[in-house]
């Protein structure tokens, strides 16, 4: 069996970013006076706990060829009911949350594969109606968690390098990419993001296919919001834009293309590690901010050359050009 | 009937209609197990519905399905491959983002909800094999191979559902001579276990070497059902035809020396699809391409309009080279383009009628970027009037238009202009009425009586002879002859169906 | 004067005289009529609501995100779905403007346009000549504004340099400045998107793309100029922005990324291009601002102001496409 090629977009970003990011972080020490140390690599994993799930969640609506904004607003809503519903026990709080995120999942799902609205403005809706509803939820403060034992459980490091979070983040990574590799979905959900017409005529499920990918998608961010409000003891009912934008980037750096029909979550992990990575390393190496903002631009620009369409054909007629011409004959 | 064996499928007085047009009425065959069966017929006979009809993809109105005996209710794709129905569409429907032995699995109903890639891979390896494709990696993507190796794919995909009823809707049109002797192999297996075939096919020689009987087709219904035994390429196109093709052509054709040559291609190429075309034309003439689907006639017209950005040759207008590639080139050199997909890269089906009409020529309507609504309203008035259409719907949207007032307004966008030389049309009456067709006649002829110099794909033979001073016949992305005076339909169909004929074939 | 009952579809782009409508259409009419009435009875029994003074603060809100919105819909129109790189764009502009204050208003605010045309424009031009994806391009656009505004601000706020930015604050009136320019911009773009030879051909490229390529039309130049627009109204929304808050940094743009789709979805311009119109999204927006006043004065909270912002734009979301399908079938 060949490996898989490195040459496809799905493989080669992710790699790219997460090595790339790896090399400045282990530099560290030479460009900066301080030491690496094991909390550091604790911490990254902390970074990547909190915007993973996103990242997780987006991206499987993006292979499957959708787009669902409002994963952010499903995010904030799951972390105030964690806080709300769960001060007499932290299973209720995560259950309310679990019920909402699948909630809304189906409805915009049901939506988007039913009517076949693009999944855009759909989601971009439901993202302020749910920011609203939070905050309403709320009264636009931010509520804390009284339930300490569950805030020091979360983030207790394990095993040097992990805390409960990650680890609860990795594992989701890891059983989504079992499901996908070892089940049919992954081929069907890649099948309906590349090509639509075509799955459909194969004989794949493409309605129950995209609701399913919503409700997963809701699930996961209101996890992701959940456990976001464990941690920090408390729920804040506006995340605000960055972490939408964040979890974006690190999916497309994780091969996954607006296009749809592309990518894989180990690809994802790839692309949102590296993000959390370039973080730990601004605040280790007192790197100017903006000098991750100009990297996140770099790369998200070269992903914008590689799937500009015109682009290619300009490049194709180019090559063409440069190809012996043939000599005129007559005509028939 | 035949005596090949059992039968094993059977339709009975199917029937469906679409609005007013009635694509299928009261069609009837069987098809027994082991059997391969052809479905012929000329474009628009009703074909591509009955297709539809069996695969689950139309509900008939009326008619019954039966394979084995059973009645059956295929109201979805799921349904109809649960009752062991597989289908090669006639539209490319493999997925390019997924790998090879991803693509050979979707849809497979027996595949189960675990992914056995692994365990399943003699299986696929086999399959692949079969089709010729021993060259290809199980785990290569598929947007790696050429357009005729995803087709087979395609067809190995079907191959292996193990259906009882596998139908092949044109499978070797985008193949080349040599994947097609693998389909035809890999069929000829798959009949010889006892499984129904159905395959439907423009080229008549195939048709005759491969198959068992033939069903054909005409005006959605059917003609008749003979084994091939009894039939000749000839005695088949006069059942597709029936009394029709022995009409003359009676235009004599405008004198060969004419004006100068307004459009001349030479050396012409398009990977895969066409090879080294070359032609002049003159102003005033309506010239033809007649092909079928992989016949190269679509691409040779696209080339010169500057829609395929891989083609290589030399496109000169009035004897300046259009830099090949760029659709606003070959539109400032003078070149309209009316393409066979109206819907999708033709009308803009949501903006009235006007602004169809005049989307072209803004800058002839327009004052320092301003529309002056004098300039609009004559320019509309005009086109309107030359293209028949009704004056005062032309604020209503196209969408709400006839499909043949539809491509009216098209191919109205090239004409009434003194600044287009050549107008460029794919398949220019595909999908539209009698009426319409006959009117869309009449504008193309007007446009050439006007100095315009037009050129047209088409498959229609009524059209071809009725229309063109000048038929150039293609089959497999070559040209196969021009044919200047007069010709027989059955000739021209002949080559369109069949190619170059050899001595061989002459005799049959 | 009674905002809530101008219908939001009374300037739909193609009226089909004499047609028949379909049922779907009429069912969709019967429930947008019904929702207008509502609103209408909701608006006049809530106290303070009909007032003059009242409607002059709905105007004032919905102004900043409107011109902005307006700017949006040139892209939005033209088949290029959004930007979200509006926020940072404002905010890079809000700093030059406020910087260049020194060199008086009226340089400083060309400058301001002038940068706006810039960042936007050369978006603009990788989307139309290069058919590159315009959210992924305005994500990576974002990051990139953001950062080179960091790093050359060091990070910190701008402060004017010079006053002649307050009257930018002015109220001729009793309204706000913004609100006179608002609507002056709309009726501009309004004018041409229906009148230019330009607007059709953004409307024909973003109802069908590959048609309009196939026909020959200036698809690449087009797209570019609709976001040099859209960049010099950022740059207007900027100036004001920056002026209102009398200081910038990479913040002032806040959410006006998401306002500004808010507004243009509300307005009923599908996100899929070809149809809207600048009097629809300024009616989306004054929708909103007046949706956000009703349940101020009703005494609700801000989270149940932006839940029914999230609701109205789903409803009509899903109402437009229903009614253009409908009228498809």
């Amino acid at each position: 069996m060949k490996p898989p090629s490195f040459r496809r977009p799905e493989a080669s970003l992710p790699v790219a970013a997460l090595v790339l990011t790896i090399i400045a972080f282990v530099l560290i020490p030479t460009y900066t006076d301080t030491a690496l140390s094991s909390f550091d690599v604790y911490n990254t994993l902390q970074i990547f706990a909190r915007l993973g799930l996103l990242t997780l969640a987006l991206g499987l609506t993006m292979i499957a060829g959708e787009f669902d904004l409002s994963v952010v607003g499903t995010y904030a809503l799951g972390g105030m009911l964690t806080v709300q519903a769960g001060q007499q026990h932290w299973a209720w709080g995560l259950l309310a949350a679990l019920g909402a995120g699948a909630a809304v999942g189906l409805l915009q799902g049901g939506l988007i594969a039913r009517l076949k609205i693009p999944s855009m403005p759909v989601t971009l809706a439901t993202y302020i109606a749910l920011l609203g509803l939070t905050s309403a939820l709320s009264g636009g403060l931010t509520k804390t968690y009284a339930n300490v034992t569950v805030t020091l459980w979360v983030d207790q490091p394990v095993l040097t390098y992990f805390s409960p979070r990650s680890l609860i983040t990795l594992g989701l990574f890891a059983a989504a990419a079992a499901v996908l590799s070892l089940s049919r979905w992954g081929r069907e959900l890649r099948a309906i993001g590349g090509d639509r017409r075509a799955g459909r005529v194969a004989g794949v499920r493409v309605d129950r296919l995209i609701v399913g990918t919503f409700a997963a998608s809701g699930v996961l961010s209101a996890l992701g919001g959940s456990l976001l409000s464990f941690s920090l003891g408390s729920a804040n009912p506006d995340p605000g834009v960055q972490p939408l934008i964040v979890a974006a980037a690190a999916a497309l750096l994780g091969g996954v293309s607006l296009a749809g029909g592309r990518g894989h979550p180990l690809g994802l992990l790839g692309g949102i590690l590296a993000v959390a990575l370039l973080a730990e390393i601004v605040a280790v190496a007192a790197v100017p901010q903006y000098v991750s903002q100009l990297f996140f631009a770099g790369l998200l620009g070269i992903i914008v050359v590689i799937d500009a369409p015109d682009l290619h054909s300009a490049l194709v007629r180019q090559r063409t050009r440069l190809r012996p011409s043939h000599h005129p004959r007559t005509s028939i | 009937m035949s005596a090949t064996g059992e039968e094993l499928v059977r339709v009975d007085d199917l029937t469906k209609s679409f609005g007013s047009t009635r694509a299928v009425h009261g069609a009837s065959f069987g098809i027994a197990a082991g059997e391969i069966h052809a479905l012929c017929g000329h474009n628009g006979a009703g074909k591509s519905t009955v297709v539809k009809m069996l695969s689950g993809q139309e509900t008939p109105d009326a008619g019954a399905i039966r394979i084995g005996g059973d009645r059956l209710d295929l109201h979805s794709r799921q349904v109809a491959q649960r009752s062991g129905v597989a289908l090669v569409d006639q539209e490319l429907s493999v997925v390019a983002s997924l790998t090879v032995a991803e693509n050979l699995m979707l849809g497979d109903l027996r595949a189960g909800w675990l992914n056995r890639r692994r365990a399943a891979g003699p299986r696929l390896r086999a399959l692949l094999d079969n089709v010729g494709l021993g060259h290809v990696d199980l785990d290569q993507p598929l947007s790696e191979l050429g357009i005729g190796e995803r087709q087979l794919v395609e067809i190995a995909r079907a191959l292996g559902q193990d259906a009882r009823l596998l139908i092949l809707d044109e499978p070797t049109a985008t193949l080349s001579d040599v994947e097609s002797e693998y389909v035809y192999a890999a069929v000829r297996a798959v009949a010889a276990t006892g499984r129904a075939i159905l395959f439907v096919s423009h080229r008549l020689g195939e048709v005759l070497g491969l198959c068992d009987r033939v069903t054909v087709m005409r005006d959605g219904a059917v003609v008749a059902t003979t084994a091939v035994a009894g039939l000749t390429i000839d005695s088949l196109i006069v059942q597709m035809l029936g009394e029709a093709p022995h009409r003359l052509r009676k235009r004599t054709g405008r004198e060969a020396e004419g004006p100068a040559e307004v459009l001349n291609v030479s050396g012409l190429s398009v990977a895969g699809r066409v090879d080294d075309f070359s032609i002049g034309l003159r102003p005033g003439r309506v010239y033809a391409l007649a092909g079928q689907l992989g016949s190269g006639a679509s691409e040779v017209l696209r080339a010169i309009a500057g829609l395929v950005p891989a083609a290589t040759g030399d496109i000169e207008v009035d004897g300046v080279t259009v830099r090949p590639g760029h659709p606003i080139a070959a539109t400032r050199a003078g070149i309209a383009f009316v393409s066979n997909d109206r819907k999708s890269e033709g009308l803009f089906l949501d903006k009235p009628i006007s602004w169809n009409l005049l989307a072209t020529r803004l800058p002839a309507v327009t004052r320092w970027g301003v529309i002056d609504r004098q300039r609009w309203s004559t320019a509309l008035t005009r086109l309107v009037g030359l293209c028949g259409l009704d004056g005062k719907r032309s604020a209503d949207s196209v969408r709400s238009l006839s499909g043949g007032n539809q491509q009216k307004v098209f191919v109205g966008r090239g004409l009434g202009r003194s600044d287009v030389r050549v107008l460029l049309l794919d398949d220019p009456t595909r999908g539209v009425d009698v009426g319409g067709r006959a009117a869309i006649h009449v504008l193309l002829r007007d446009a050439a009586d006007r100095g315009m110099t037009v050129l047209f794909s088409s498959t229609e033979l009524e059209e071809l002879l009725d229309l063109a001073d000048v038929v150039i016949t293609m089959h497999k992305g070559v040209v196969v002859r021009r044919h200047d005076g007069d010709v027989a339909g059955p000739v021209l169909l002949r080559e369109m169906t069949h190619g170059a004929a050899t001595p061989a074939e002459e005799r049959r | 004067m009674n905002v809530m009952s101008a219908p939001p579809r009374s300037d739909a782009p193609i009226r089909r005289p004499g047609r028949s409508r379909s049922r779907a259409e009429l069912v969709i009419d019967a429930v947008l009529l019904l929702a207008v009435l509502a609103a209408i009875v909701l608006a006049l029994t809530t106290h303070r609501f009909a007032t003059v003074a009242n409607a002059k603060a709905i105007l004032t809100s919905a102004s900043l995100v409107g011109i902005a919105a307006l700017g949006l819909t040139l892209i939005t129109i033209g088949g290029s779905a959004v930007s979200l790189a509006i926020s940072p764009s404002v905010a890079a502009v809000g700093m030059i403007f406020l910087s260049a204050q020194s060199f008086g208003l009226v340089p400083a605010l060309a400058l301001a346009v002038l940068c706006g045309i810039l960042i936007t424009g050369v978006q603009g031009a990788i989307v139309g000549y290069a058919a590159a994806n315009p959210v992924v391009l305005t994500i990576a656009a974002s990051f990139a504004i953001t950062g080179i505004a960091t790093g050359v601000s060091g990070g910190s706020t701008v402060s004017p340099t010079g006053g002649g930015y307050d009257r930018l604050n002015a109220t001729p009136g009793g309204v706000a400045l913004s609100v006179y320019v608002l609507i002056g911009l709309a009726l501009i773009v309004q004018w041409t998107l229906r009148r230019t030879g330009f607007g059709r051909s953004l409307y024909l490229i973003g109802e069908n793309r590959r048609a309009a390529r196939a026909a020959g039309l200036p698809v690449g130049r087009t797209t570019a100029v609709a976001w040099l627009a859209a960049g010099a109204l950022f740059a207007v929304t900027a100036a004001f922005t920056a002026a209102f808050n009398t200081s910038a940094n990479v913040n002032l743009g806040g959410t006006l990324t998401f306002d500004a789709i808010a507004a243009v979805l509300a307005g009923g311009t599908p996100i899929a291009g070809g149809r809207g119109s600048a009097l629809r999204t300024l009616a989306g927006a004054v929708l909103i601002a007046a949706a956000s006043d009703i349940l101020l004065l009703r005494g609700s909270s801000t989270g149940v102001q932006i839940l029914v912002k999230g609701v109205i734009v789903l409803v009509v979301v899903v109402l437009v496409h229903l009614r253009t399908e409908g009228s498809r079938a």
